[in-house]
């Protein structure tokens, strides 16, 4: 299956909301480079957690050998991964 | 050569954790000994910078404290020679973490007694927090700041030294240290609420230095991962295994932790070091190819449960590397227990998809007990129990609960550490396997975690008599983290976690609050928290 980067956000941040509430966020105020780890959304573990729903929405896997660790934990590059790879790998 | 010139090799001080450190300086002065956010420290340049602190240490320093210095340093330049400087300066070191709330570094500081402590850029604006309560003037290096003068003006009261007012190295005036002597005070969960600091001496470490180095075969030429944080005693194992034969540490970031792949295979790594945690992530994201990391030579686990699956993948993933788990509260200095993991043998040896803990470090004494501390039959379960050189000696002042965990039983001369561990006592020569825990004791990423502790805290925020942590969800190695309940309807569960992020390390911060009318209790009145994981199991994850 394809999917849209912004598909990816959707799920992303719909999964997250009770976190972002927390921090009087709403959806439309996360910017791309938002850092779900360093701005406590979710921990490490948490991360895991998210790719293994959004994998299992979208019926995908994902490899993330080639996105930088730097940006795993950002929104807008790490729905873009997951996007890219949906077209390459799961096809 | 300076400062190099005034400890030649035989006078070094040997009987100190640092000896080899000091020894390796001699012999590879021009060899790196730490990577650490692009920075390369030579032996040369980290001795160099660590005599400076320690002679300001010395010279300044407040009299009538123990002898401990504070480490406030994460990740850093400065981390690294404030390690140094504090067991130069014939102190211990206390490590301290500006990942932890603010309040709880506070009250570690202030349970150490610590009457200087040494800081990084980046731990620096948390100082304030930090000192608001300090009873006692102390003596603060900040060796990343040039001007200090507004710092000073705003404490009084201590003393704050900055780059520029710190003595030359050659000021540094070399003391000796007892076998005795704390190397290091690590505070660990208590289950009371209030962290307890474990005294690690000398003599605990160099007797793990001296068995691993010999085990391993390290040489200069070694690069060791740190992917532990100096609050969790394994990253002590990097730094004086690595240091005592001239080998290099390379510390990656906090996010790098999350796939190291590329740092293991840019940084060259020879000896892997990490929480089985970091493996299973790594299997997750896609980073366990076979044949991934050529360089590997050793690869160690330790902290928390390895799972077969991971050790299988590692192995395929790190094909020169031997991997080996192993095991050990900081009770017993870092590790006490190893097992190598061999395919096509150890999956038999392993227990319910676990690797064995295996067999004691030379010199180290295993004994299996049943509640009364009297030894059960082999092939049952019962509580670890060791004894040998490295028990550490107590907790820091804290006589009563030291007579609770180091004790000598029954029919034994010598002290054994209870770990709270249970295991499956060996048949023959067979490895020790791991069972479970005793108490309300959780691993999340080998962080030690107190479920008392964190339920205390939880009684206290939330102004409520019942409150119930439990590990959630269920790893293999441990749990993700925790979720909690609390007996009540008024209550606003995200003020609560706010307070409770202020008191806790973020590992240990249930990730959220269930509110409950009432709780599920087992046949004995107690909390039924297998009825409290059920319930977890039917919620959405997030």
């Amino acid at each position: 299956m394809v999917v849209s980067a912004e598909d990816i956000r959707s799920l992303v941040l719909e999964k997250l909301q009770p976190s972002l509430d927390a921090k009087g966020l709403s959806a439309e105020d996360v910017p791309d480079n938002f850092d779900l780890l360093t701005e406590g959304v979710i921990d490490s573990m948490g991360i895991l957690q998210l790719i293994v729903e959004v994998e299992a929405r979208f019926g995908i896997t994902t490899d993330f050998e080639e996105l930088d660790p730097e940006n795993l934990t950002i929104i807008g590059p790490f729905c873009r991964h997951i996007a890219k790879k949906s077209l390459t790998v799961n096809r | 050569m300076g400062t190099a010139a005034r400890l030649s090799r035989a006078n070094a001080p040997r009987q100190g954790i640092h000896g080899g450190f000091l020894h390796s300086a001699e012999r590879y002065a021009h060899r790196p000994a730490v990577e650490v956010r692009g920075t390369i420290l030579t032996y040369d340049e980290l001795r160099s910078r660590a005599m400076s602190l320690a002679a300001s240490l010395q010279r300044a320093t407040p009299s009538g404290g123990p002898p401990l210095t504070a480490v406030f340093a994460y990740r850093s330049a400065t981390a690294y020679s404030g390690v140094l400087a504090a067991l130069l300066s014939g102190h211990g070191y206390v490590p301290l973490n500006r990942t932890f709330p603010p309040d709880r570094t506070r009250t570690m500081l202030e349970r150490s007694g610590c009457r200087s402590l040494i800081v990084d850029g980046e731990s620096e604006p948390q100082l304030e927090a930090v000192l608001q309560l300090a009873k006692e003037p102390l003596l603060i290096l900040l060796p990343e700041r040039a001007d200090t003068r507004s710092l000073r003006s705003r404490w009084s009261r201590h003393t704050i030294l900055g780059a520029s007012d710190l003595e030359p190295a050659g000021k540094f005036e070399e003391k000796p240290v007892l076998p005795d002597s704390i190397a290091y005070l690590l505070f660990t969960s208590g289950s009371t609420g209030i962290p307890k600091g474990v005294m690690v001496a000398h003599r605990n470490v160099a007797h793990l230095v001296s068995f691993m180095t010999a085990r391993y075969g390290i040489s200069e030429h070694d690069r060791f991962s740190q992917t532990f944080d100096m609050t969790f005693d394994l990253s002590a194992f990097d730094m004086f295994v690595a240091w005592e034969r001239g080998a290099c540490v390379c510390c990656p970031s906090e996010k790098t932790l999350l796939n190291p792949a590329k740092f293991i295979q840019d940084a060259k790594l020879t000896v892997w070091f990490s929480v089985p945690s970091v493996g299973v992530f790594m299997k997750r994201l896609g980073a366990l190819k076979a044949g991934r990391f050529p360089t590997l030579r050793w690869s160690l686990f330790c902290g928390e449960p390895l799972p077969a699956e991971i050790a299988e993948s590692w192995s395929s993933a790190a094909p020169k590397s031997v991997v080996e788990n192993l095991y050990g509260p900081t009770e017993l200095t870092i590790a006490c227990c190893l097992y190598r993991w061999q395919e096509g043998k150890s999956e038999a040896e392993c227990l319910r998809g676990v690797v064995p803990v295996g067999y004691p470090f030379a010199g180290m004494d295993v004994l299996v007990v049943d509640e009364e501390l009297r030894e059960v039959p082999p092939g049952e379960d019962g509580e670890l129990l060791m004894a040998g050189p490295q028990v550490a000696l107590g907790y820091w002042q804290d006589p009563e609960r030291t007579a609770t965990a180091f004790v000598v039983p029954p029919g034994r001369n010598q002290t054994y550490y209870r770990t709270g561990d249970r295991v499956r006592r060996p048949k023959e020569t067979a490895p020790m396997c791991y069972v479970g825990r005793l108490d309300h004791q959780i691993k999340i990423q080998g962080h030690r975690v107190e479920l008392g502790e964190v339920e205390s805290l939880l009684r206290q925020e939330a102004g409520v008599e019942v409150a119930v942590a439990v590990g959630w969800p269920i790893t293999p190695s441990g749990a993700g983290g925790i979720e909690a309940f609390v007996l009540g309807n008024q209550l606003e569960p995200r003020a609560i976690l706010e307070r409770l992020k202020r008191k806790l390390p973020a590992y240990a911060v249930p990730r959220r609050i269930h509110l409950l009318s009432e709780l599920p209790l087992n046949p004995n009145g107690k909390i039924d928290r297998g009825q409290l994981a059920k319930l977890l199991a039917d919620l959405p994850q997030f």
